[in-house]
């Protein structure tokens, strides 16, 4: 299961081994140890067996791959390593027939995203993927998945992920093989969680700075207090993101005195 | 060369002097107390040039301090008993985990008792260090000079405690000879860190690397491979103490009294190995063949040494001085284990005895003797492991 | 006291951080990292114990013990000075777990030995490394996980402990607070602390969007309003005596402008609101008095 800090996917995977348990099955999930954080990338696992489920090593070769994130949801790692004919269900906003994700791979999509923003106000898409989950793999069944969700959040806001859960589970697309067998070389580590210097942060982004050239009158405010050191001073007096160490977090744009930077939604996300 | 009828905790001051220690982080509990006073002293009479004394608010701060210390490239000491151990133990482990080659002299002092047994540093065998027990106060002054030579060679890379039985030792007064300094000079270079953390002399390449990159385990089998490095360089350092200032203790990880011809030995660690010399001499003018093997090294254990010995005796009876309640001492095991795979099979009986300060005596090292003899002789002993 | 004030002109442009950290989006903690190290340059040890990463600078790293931050300082002051190599400075980057709580006594002890060493403290309020629990730093009525809210609780019940006026009874050379949200005014303390030989600390307020439960964009934004509304004064101490308030809005904003964009506090009702308001007015009223008269009062 991939997602990013934030997402709630450690809660999907509690959420798909108390369903699983509902069913009279063993389950185990197990959160990707090390440090999470808002934003970072993470992975989470689940077992299901039908006795206790004794092996602890992390999942290395899965039957279905969960993405929760739209840009994850692009990265050919989501779908490396997974068994032959193994599931990748995709949180993108389009048909499965236009992902670029190869192997011998068949692939479902659902706008998880369109929906967590429809049903909870906020792009938490982990309760909005299970529904689909529910549908596409038959794993766990719907109902088990709601009982399971009440667990988790009790009053409204279970009844608000019930809601999502039910609309994805109507929205799921079939399953289509991969269009392309061979992965790409070229491809992006999504471990880029841990402490220390990080490569390369651009896949934290959902959104983007842009900065108004015309508006903008050179004062570095949002120079001084970016926290990541992500934008380079020009010599024209401007400033420009650094692609691979801004994070998002629209500090900037905020404390722009004259409005001259706007944060952009990452195209796709 | 000079000499002075001095204490055992005063050797220790001596010896960081001679040493040239740059920094001292301390906190008194007794029975260590009073080093902390003749460091103070040390460095008050400004006879130490360039040394840093510090009176730390407790034993978990003076041990980080001497670390941080250590680790800019200044020798530094410390020292503590009992308790105050026990209380260090969690910098320790960090002391050994980043190799940092400092000496620490231990005072025993037992955790049921404010007397001495050697509960304190046995209970810190996982931290990494090397463990070395002395008999008396010149020979608190010559191993704390050599266990700088020891933890600073490359070979090694790791911190040394120096172990010693509280009130008999650290406050009893014995005519100890003092090595010039310019000798002591010649035999320890000044300490050079490997590697530097001065900002002029640090590879910039080691900024930012990340947190668990790597496999996770070669520290742990570096750091082991150090340890038992030890074997080899404590012999090495001690070879070359004995030419230089014609004073000797056995080969450095044991010293073996009158073993040659004995039908059986007794090992014992710290001033009751001084105490079984005078019973080992009153079984053999008995017409009993007993040698005593003075485990100075308990860390790394002279494996091979015993394996050796245990070729020429009929039995081994080992004292211990601490005891892990539920798996007794741990001297008895490391010893079993050790001659485990030998194929002459040696009988070793445990015995455990001077906890919490209880006395032994010339008669109960008799005693243990003369049971072991027995074995050797092919009787039963009375069981595996007695207390004495 | 730092009678000079830095300009934005005069923020250094070189970076000494080596970005991008693993800090989480908007992290307050990071920006003081950056801003810190901006002005100290590359002649330092950084000492770090267990905290939040915030950011990875250009320096060789002495790390310690939790517990250890004092003492891991000390260690190296007093290695350094033994060496002769008193150009290089101890500079310790400390989380407020670190500093109001496990790693108190070892603080203390260097402060009362009065050793030549620099601590900054990035104040995030609560344990957020380990996911947000309480600590000696968190505020009354925030609630995080060790304090959750609920039947027989409030958040926290008890007020945030004063450590930079705890750390000024020491009598040390100079102690600061400071604010992200106040940059030049913190590079300022940074700069003047770093070249005063003997103890030194720093207390830089580091809002935490995770912790805090706020939109990341709004780090500067809450920091700015804490400072504004008196809940995070900007003031130095010298030789725990000498005082001077370095902000001095003509009235404060009120403390809900500071409380309310917090989910921490969202659970507060307007008594408890009021109360906070009081105990801040109060406090500022102390401050004020005390920057007239140049000198703490308690």
């Amino acid at each position: 299961m991939h997602g990013r800090g934030g997402q709630g996917a450690v809660t999907a995977s509690r959420i798909i081994a108390t369903a699983a348990y509902e069913e009279g099955k063993y389950s185990q999930a197990i959160p990707m140890y090390g440090t999470e954080r808002r934003g970072a990338p993470l992975t989470a696992y689940v077992r299901i067996d039908d006795r206790r489920v004794r092996e602890r090593e992390l999942v290395h070769n899965p039957d279905i791959s969960l993405c929760f994130d739209p840009l994850i949801s692009l990265q050919q790692a989501v779908a490396n390593d997974l068994k032959p004919h193994g599931q990748v269900l995709l949180n993108v906003p389009f048909s499965p027939e236009k992902s670029e994700l190869a192997g011998n791979i068949n692939i479902a999509t659902v706008d998880a995203t369109s929906i967590a923003l429809e049903t909870l106000g906020r792009p938490i898409t982990n309760t909005a993927l299970l529904g689909a989950f529910s549908k596409a793999t038959g794993v766990v069944k719907i109902e088990s998945v709601e009982k399971a969700i009440k667990k988790y959040f009790p009053g409204r806001l279970g009844d608000m992920n019930i809601a999502a859960v039910r609309k994805s589970y109507e929205k799921v697309s079939p399953w289509v093989p991969a269009k392309n067998k061979v992965a790409p070389k070229m491809q992006v580590d999504l471990n880029v969680g841990g402490y220390g210097t990080l490569k390369d942060v651009s896949s934290w982004r959902v959104f983007y700075p842009v900065v108004d050239e015309e508006k903008c009158i050179g004062c570095k405010t949002c120079w001084i207090f970016c926290p990541e050191a992500a934008l380079e001073w020009k010599e024209n007096n401007k400033p420009a993101m650094i692609d691979r160490a801004c994070k998002g977090c629209g500090v900037c744009a905020n404390e722009c005195p004259v409005k001259a930077i706007e944060m952009k939604r990452v195209e796709g996300a | 060369m000079s000499y002075e009828v001095m204490v055992g905790n005063k050797a220790t001051a001596v010896g960081c002097k001679l040493a040239r220690v740059r920094v001292a982080a301390v906190f008194p509990i007794t029975p260590q107390t009073t080093i902390t006073e003749y460091l103070s002293e040390i460095h008050a009479s400004g006879e130490l040039p360039g040394f840093e004394f510090v009176n730390a608010e407790g034993e978990l701060s003076s041990q980080v301090i001497v670390q941080a210390a250590t680790a800019v490239g200044a020798r530094s000491f410390t020292c503590t008993s009992g308790p105050g151990l026990l209380y260090m133990h969690h910098p320790m482990q960090e002391t050994a985990s980043k190799r940092l080659p400092l000496v620490m002299a231990v005072v025993h002092r037992g955790v049921k008792s404010m007397q001495p047994d050697h509960s304190d540093l046995m209970s810190q065998q996982w931290q990494g260090w090397l463990h070395i027990y002395v008999e008396n106060a010149q020979e608190i002054l010559d191993t704390t000079v050599m266990a700088y030579k020891i933890a600073e060679d490359k070979r090694i890379r790791l911190p040394v405690a120096i172990g010693y039985d509280g009130y008999v030792l650290s406050y009893t007064a014995e005519p100890v000879e003092i090595p010039a300094q310019e000798e002591v000079d010649k035999f320890l270079p000044p300490y050079k860190p490997m590697p530097s953390i001065l900002p002029d002399q640090v590879d910039p390449k080691t900024f930012g690397a990340g947190w668990g990159e790597g496999d996770p385990m070669k520290p742990w089998q570096m750091h082991h491979e150090a340890a038992l490095n030890g074997e080899t360089v404590i012999k090495e350092v001690f070879a070359e103490w004995g030419e230089k200032f014609g004073r000797t203790y056995g080969n450095g990880m044991i010293e073996p009294y009158r073993v040659e011809g004995a039908d059986c030995v007794i090992t014992a660690m710290g001033t009751i190995a001084g105490t079984a010399t005078a019973a080992i001499d009153k079984l053999w003018a008995d017409g009993k063949k007993i040698g005593l093997v003075k485990i100075r090294s308990f860390l790394p254990f002279p494996r091979k040494d015993f394996q050796e010995i245990a070729k020429s005796v009929g039995a081994i009876g080992v004292f211990d001085r601490s005891c892990q309640p539920g798996m007794w001492g741990p001297v008895y095991h490391q010893m079993r284990s050790t001659l485990y795979d030998e194929d002459k099979k040696v009988p070793i009986i445990g015995f455990i005895g001077g906890l919490s300060g209880k006395e032994v005596r010339v008669g109960d090292m008799y005693k243990i003797g003369e049971k072991t003899l027995k074995v050797a002789k092919g009787g039963k002993p009375e069981a595996p492991i007695q207390w004495v | 006291m730092s009678t000079q004030r830095m300009t934005r002109a005069q923020v250094p442009m070189e970076e000494m951080i080596l970005a991008p950290g693993s800090t989480c989006q908007g992290c307050g903690a990071a920006m003081a990292a950056r801003l810190t190290f901006k002005v100290l340059g590359p002649n330092l040890i950084r000492h770090g114990i267990p905290c939040c990463p915030d950011q990875v600078s250009k320096h060789p790293r002495a790390g310690a013990v939790f517990e250890g931050g004092g003492a891991s300082l000390t260690g190296t002051a007093r290695g350094l000075k033994a060496l002769g190599r008193t150009d290089v400075k101890a500079v310790g980057f400390f989380g407020d777990g670190g500093t109001y709580d496990i790693g108190f006594q070892g603080l203390s002890a260097a402060a009362e030995r009065n050793e030549n060493i620099l601590v900054i403290t990035k104040d995030n309020e609560a344990y957020m490394n380990t996911g947000g629990q309480r600590s000696g730093g968190t505020p009354k009525y925030a609630e995080t996980t060790t304090n959750p809210v609920g039947p027989n609780s409030r958040g926290k019940s008890e007020p945030k402990k004063n450590i930079p006026m705890i750390f000024a009874a020491h009598y040390v050379p100079y102690i600061a607070t400071a604010s992200v949200a106040f940059p030049e005014d913190l590079m300022q303390k940074v700069k003047y602390a770093k070249d005063i030989e003997g103890f030194r600390m720093i207390l830089i307020q580091s809002p935490c969007p995770v912790g805090w439960r706020f939109d990341p964009a709004k780090t500067v934004e809450l920091a700015r309003a804490g400072v504004q509304a008196g809940v995070w004064p900007l003031y130095e101490i010298e030789h725990g005596t000498t005082f001077k308030l370095n902000y001095k809005p003509k009235e404060l904003k009120p403390v809900s402008e500071y409380l309310k964009p917090q989910s921490r506090f969202r659970h507060m009702t307007e008594v408890e609101v009021n109360e906070i308001q009081a105990s801040v007015t109060a406090n500022w009223q102390r401050l004020l008095k005390a920057d007239e008269m140049k000198t703490v009062v308690l």
